[in-house]
């Protein structure tokens, strides 16, 4: 073919729709190359549930046929795409990594899927994830663990683990992930990808599993922040299907090279010096800042002063809306079915009880617990008073900044089993959730690898609401200060098997 | 058990009502654009969203919302320009995401009241006046009126239906197998709460029936109680007359008819008070009414309350009604039972009764308005002959009409009846062409086959006999025929004159004007 898998693999999203146009090669022998590379390397990282060949081809082959009539490409034409299991796509089973809905078959497209193929992406299958996005590891999946690509024997980050490491290991070009408190985020800075969350209403959540619906958001990873610029911009605005979407005329390709002279960027003293955080995290992030002055940004010292509520409030709110969201899987209509259930009440407790793993069921009962009368008062109520508070930091602090730079993870990809305790678990993601807590939009950009582990370390880039195009202006401004930096993980090198 | 009479002279019944009403004159459903239709095959008005499928989300149904507005404005409700969904969390398999959307504490209309007038033997079960106010005089009718609170009307989602296979008593328990039909599952559902001001079933019973007409003028449900579209349920406590403190309160359900409300109220008030002249005390609990053997009984006590987790919907943000929105929807307000009735006794001298009966639903109402614009229109002097057409114009609806529709179970608009046709006939009826008699067979043909009145009475040679020296030449015939009955009246026996004027009746074929034959007969036999 006109493709080998390890160009395929290298290629940006841009390269691949270039060269489909300038007929270097064809979407059919880009859809055989990813498939190759996903033959070969997923063994090792196991990042697709699914693999949907046969949409790919035939995704393709309508790319070939715009081709061959000459007619324009849409923005995505032939580019590799590779969606998180919570998202519905027709012709696919949607798991959500759970037991619960194993066989579950999609009787439609969420809206972002069908946006990216609209745009002409090819659906490579669905990816690996936390049991209903609850995790920052995947390792809560029923369907065996992902590995990250930089290092097996390490977790990819979650809950959009496969979605981080199928783009890492240079399987799919772009993917789409959701993110609850960090779910994009942080495995994009532990598998050393750009990930993006933008503000909670510029991508539809039409079709995609329910975690938190107040924090749920969809976004894309990419291994450029042009990759990620170009996916958003196919699958952003606003959606009839869910309303809480909003209009969106950005183009965020169109700002990439902006630059940031004059742009006032935001730095939080209080989390350079946050305990837990890894020195090569903070070291990483410092970094940052001093390429950030040398392109012409001036840095400003900011306060979030009740940010630090906000992992509370999210282990108040997000519990309660997947309480909420999660009683639909009641065995009645769909989903697993325990046998030899004696009544109704017994069939419900049977297939919950089997038919969800441990950390749902804690998060289930977390929330039914929490919103119980006599302890709605105590929890939910407060929790939303922070979330105003903590909404009006975010408002203030962008009165004086364009945008923040923070820490993603305080720490870079930890080792199987590593982090058991769940509390230990929730408390990694205390940089990742302040932002969906306010309804931002934040970027996980690698900056490199770690001093200390070797490993990728990203740096996260925080907007005012709706004002998305600033993130992808500092970031991209950044990565082109980082020009030295390997865009795929190295661990995975050769396994392919050479040329396909 | 004492009657309800004897129980309400010494006890004052507090009720309470709420009424569910589906909103089904509107296309779709409440989250999604799913029809509402009723009948259709079993699941098959479904989607990812009434479904509950994962991934699916609510969007809201702005007609669902000018719905709620219109029936708030209509009972006087203030309208909340900022009100919030919410989720009421509980599983059974008819609700398909195992939560309802519903309202929380701030619902878009609270604070409302409907005026509830009492007339005729309907208030006889009111022992004491107290608190209520006179009806109006034009009434002449005995009465009161009475205001009743209205707490709230918030909008909310419907389940959908389940049929128990098996078992006894179809119930889910012990069934063989249950199914589920989601057609119904996200129906737009108002429900309204009123304020404890009720006093007598009848009361709860003229209230239903009020908001019923209010919601049918709305033309916002069809609030067939037979088919569930308008539901109801009381709540009900004793307290001695004159103490202030409420009693305990029973939860009444299954009064799916207006005599049902009635005589459930009326069943739980005289079975409440034996229980506290007994020396007993009042359960709370939810009870259901059982028509066939007249009794309330218990439903299954629950051992813990019902906990619904209630929290505010994260899929849909709070909902702004601007004030344009709310004039706009204003502006649609049909004019109301309360209103229209006033206007049919002052403009057109109808009598409270007749006047009920055209109100009490939007189509008689304009069918009427059309068959008096159509008299002003057919004939001059207009002022003269539309008031001289109105009362018999409102009698062949209120009585020819109804009992047509009633026995082929039509609606007006079912049959091939205009206004015009009615004005024409009533115009025939006053102007003495036909008589009352003819007006029915003519109404027949006319209703049946859309045939003009006049058309009707042309063809079958109906006109009146008006001649008076044609009528006279009848009469004497009839005299001649029947010598002995003229001389016992002649004697006295003046009874005899329906005889005579049945026989002339009979001998123009029905088409004599009885007022000249009875006039003619006086003249033979007195003159």
């Amino acid at each position: 073919m006109a493709i080998s898998v390890a160009d395929y693999r290298s290629l940006s999203a841009r390269a691949i729709r270039d060269g489909i146009a300038r007929a270097d090669f064809s979407a059919c022998e880009v859809a055989g190359a990813a498939l190759a590379a996903i033959e070969a390397i997923d063994p090792r990282v196991h990042a697709f549930l699914e693999v949907t060949s046969k949409l790919a081809h035939e995704a393709a082959v309508r790319i070939d046929a715009l081709r061959a009539k000459d007619q324009p490409l849409p923005a995505l034409a032939g580019v590799p795409i590779g969606f998180k299991d919570n998202m519905n796509l027709l012709g696919t089973r949607t798991t959500c990594a759970s037991r619960m809905l194993a066989d579950y078959a999609s009787p439609y497209t969420a809206t972002c899927v069908g946006r990216s193929l609209a745009a002409g992406a090819l659906p490579l299958g669905k990816l690996n994830m936390d049991e209903f996005a609850f995790g920052s590891s995947t390792e809560t999946s029923c369907f065996g663990r992902t590995h990250n690509p930089w290092d097996l024997d390490r977790v990819p980050g979650g809950s959009s683990g496969g979605s981080a490491a199928a783009v890492a290991a240079g399987m799919a070009t772009v993917s789409l992930g959701s993110d609850t408190g960090g779910s994009i985020r942080q495995p994009a800075s532990f598998c050393g990808v750009v990930g993006f969350k933008p503000t909670y209403g510029v991508v539809s959540r039409y079709g995609v599993v329910a975690f938190g619906s107040s924090l749920d958001q969809v976004g894309p990873f990419g291994r450029s922040v042009a990759d990620v610029a170009t996916t958003l911009d196919a699958i952003a605005g606003r959606d009839p299907f869910d309303c809480t979407s909003q209009e969106c005329a950005t183009s965020f390709s169109a700002v990439l090279d902006a630059g940031v002279e004059g742009m006032r960027v935001g730095i939080i003293p209080a989390y350079l010096e946050a305990k837990g955080v890894e020195a090569e995290v903070v070291v990483a992030l410092k970094g940052a800042m001093d390429r950030l002055e040398r392109c012409g940004a001036r840095l400003v010292e900011v306060e979030l002063p009740n940010a630090k509520a906000a992992l509370s409030a999210y282990y108040v709110i997000g519990p309660c809306e997947a309480f909420s969201n999660l009683s639909r899987f009641d065995s009645v209509r769909y989903g697993y079915r325990a046998p030899g259930a004696r009544d109704l009440g017994d069939q419900y407790e049977k297939s919950r009880a089997d038919g969800f793993g441990p950390e749902a069921v804690r998060r289930i009962m977390l929330g039914s617990y929490l919103l119980a009368s006599g302890v709605y008062d105590t929890y939910y109520y407060p929790a939303q008073q922070v979330r105003t508070l903590i909404t009006q930091d975010y408002h203030r602090a962008f009165e004086q900044v364009d945008a923040l730079l923070a820490p993603v993870s305080p720490r870079t990809a930890f080792k199987f089993g590593e982090l058991a305790d769940p509390t230990a678990m929730y408390l990694s993601d205390i940089f990742t959730i302040p932002i969906n807590i306010a309804g931002n939009g934040g970027m996980s950009l690698p900056v490199g690898r770690g001093e200390a582990s070797g490993l990728p370390v990203g740096v996260q880039v925080i907007g005012p609401q709706f004002r998305d195009e600033n993130i992808f202006r500092v970031a991209a401004a950044l990565e082109r200060c980082y020009p030295e930096i390997e865009r795929l993980a190295p661990a995975v090198e050769g396994v392919e098997g050479g040329e396909a | 058990m004492r009657g309800l009479a004897a129980v309400l002279q010494e006890w004052e019944a507090v009720i309470g009502l709420e009424v569910h009403a589906e909103l089904t004159t509107l296309n779709t459903k409440m989250f999604c654009s799913c029809p509402v239709d009723f009948g259709a095959p079993p699941n098959t008005h479904v989607c990812p969203v009434c479904l509950g499928l994962p991934g699916a989300l609510p969007v809201p149904n702005r007609a669902a919302i000018e719905s709620i507005v219109l029936a708030g404005l209509a009972t006087g409700c203030e309208i909340e320009k900022r009100s919030m969904f919410y989720r009421k969390n509980y599983f059974y398999p008819d609700m398909s995401k195992n939560f309802q959307t519903t309202q929380g504490p701030v619902a878009f209309c609270m604070r409302g009241s409907l005026l509830l007038e009492v007339a005729g033997r309907s208030s006889r079960e009111r022992s004491c006046l107290d608190g209520t106010l006179p009806l109006p005089e034009a009434y002449a009718q005995e009465g009161y009126c009475t205001v009743v609170g209205i707490t709230r009307i918030h909008l909310e989602e419907d389940a959908g239906k389940m049929v128990h296979v098996g078992g006894t008593d179809g119930r889910i328990s012990g069934a063989d197998y249950s199914l589920v039909d989601y057609n119904r599952c996200g129906t737009p559902l108002i429900e309204l709460v009123t304020e404890p001001d009720l006093r007598t079933p009848e009361e709860a019973r003229l209230f239903l029936q009020a908001l019923r007409q209010v919601y049918l003028t709305l033309g916002i449900s069809d609030c067939s109680m037979e088919e569930g579209s308008l539901r109801c349920d009381g709540n009900v406590s004793l307290r001695r007359r004159g103490a202030a403190a409420y009693g305990t309160k029973t939860e009444l359900k299954n009064m799916n008819s207006f005599k049902n409300l009635h005589d459930g109220l009326a069943y739980e008030i005289c079975r409440q008070a034996e229980v506290l002249e007994s020396g007993g005390t009042v359960a709370q609990e939810t009870r259901h009414w059982e028509p066939a053997s007249k009794r309330t009984i218990s439903m299954r006590v629950k051992e813990t309350a019902d906990d619904y987790r209630l929290f505010p919907e994260p899929d849909l943000a709070p909902y702004d009604l601007s004030e344009s929105f709310i004039e706009a929807v204003r502006s649609r307000l049909p004019e109301l039972p309360d209103a229209k009735r006033a206007r049919l006794m002052k403009s057109h001298g109808l009598s409270y009764l007749d006047a009920c009966a055209l109100a009490a639903d939007a189509e008689t109402t304009a069918f009427f308005d059309a068959a008096i614009a159509a008299s002003d229109v057919a004939s001059a002097p207009a002022a003269a002959s539309a008031s001289a057409v109105a009362k018999p114009v409102a009698n062949l609806l209120i009585n020819d009409v109804a009992a047509y529709l009633n026995t082929h179970a039509l609606t007006l608009a079912q049959t091939r009846l205009t206004p015009a046709h009615l004005a024409e006939l009533a115009g025939l009826v006053a102007e003495g062409t036909i008589s009352s008699s003819q007006a029915k067979a003519v109404f027949a043909r006319t209703a049946a086959e859309g045939v003009s009145p006049a058309r009707v009475v042309a063809d079958e040679g109906m006109e009146q006999v008006s001649d008076e020296s044609a009528i006279e030449q009848v009469a004497s015939a009839i005299l001649a025929q029947f010598p002995d009955k003229a001389e016992e009246y002649r004697a006295g026996k003046t009874g005899l004159l329906g005889f005579f004027v049945g026989q002339a009746m009979k001998a123009t074929a029905g088409q004599g004007n009885p007022k000249l034959i009875n006039e003619a007969f006086v003249r033979l036999l007195e003159g």
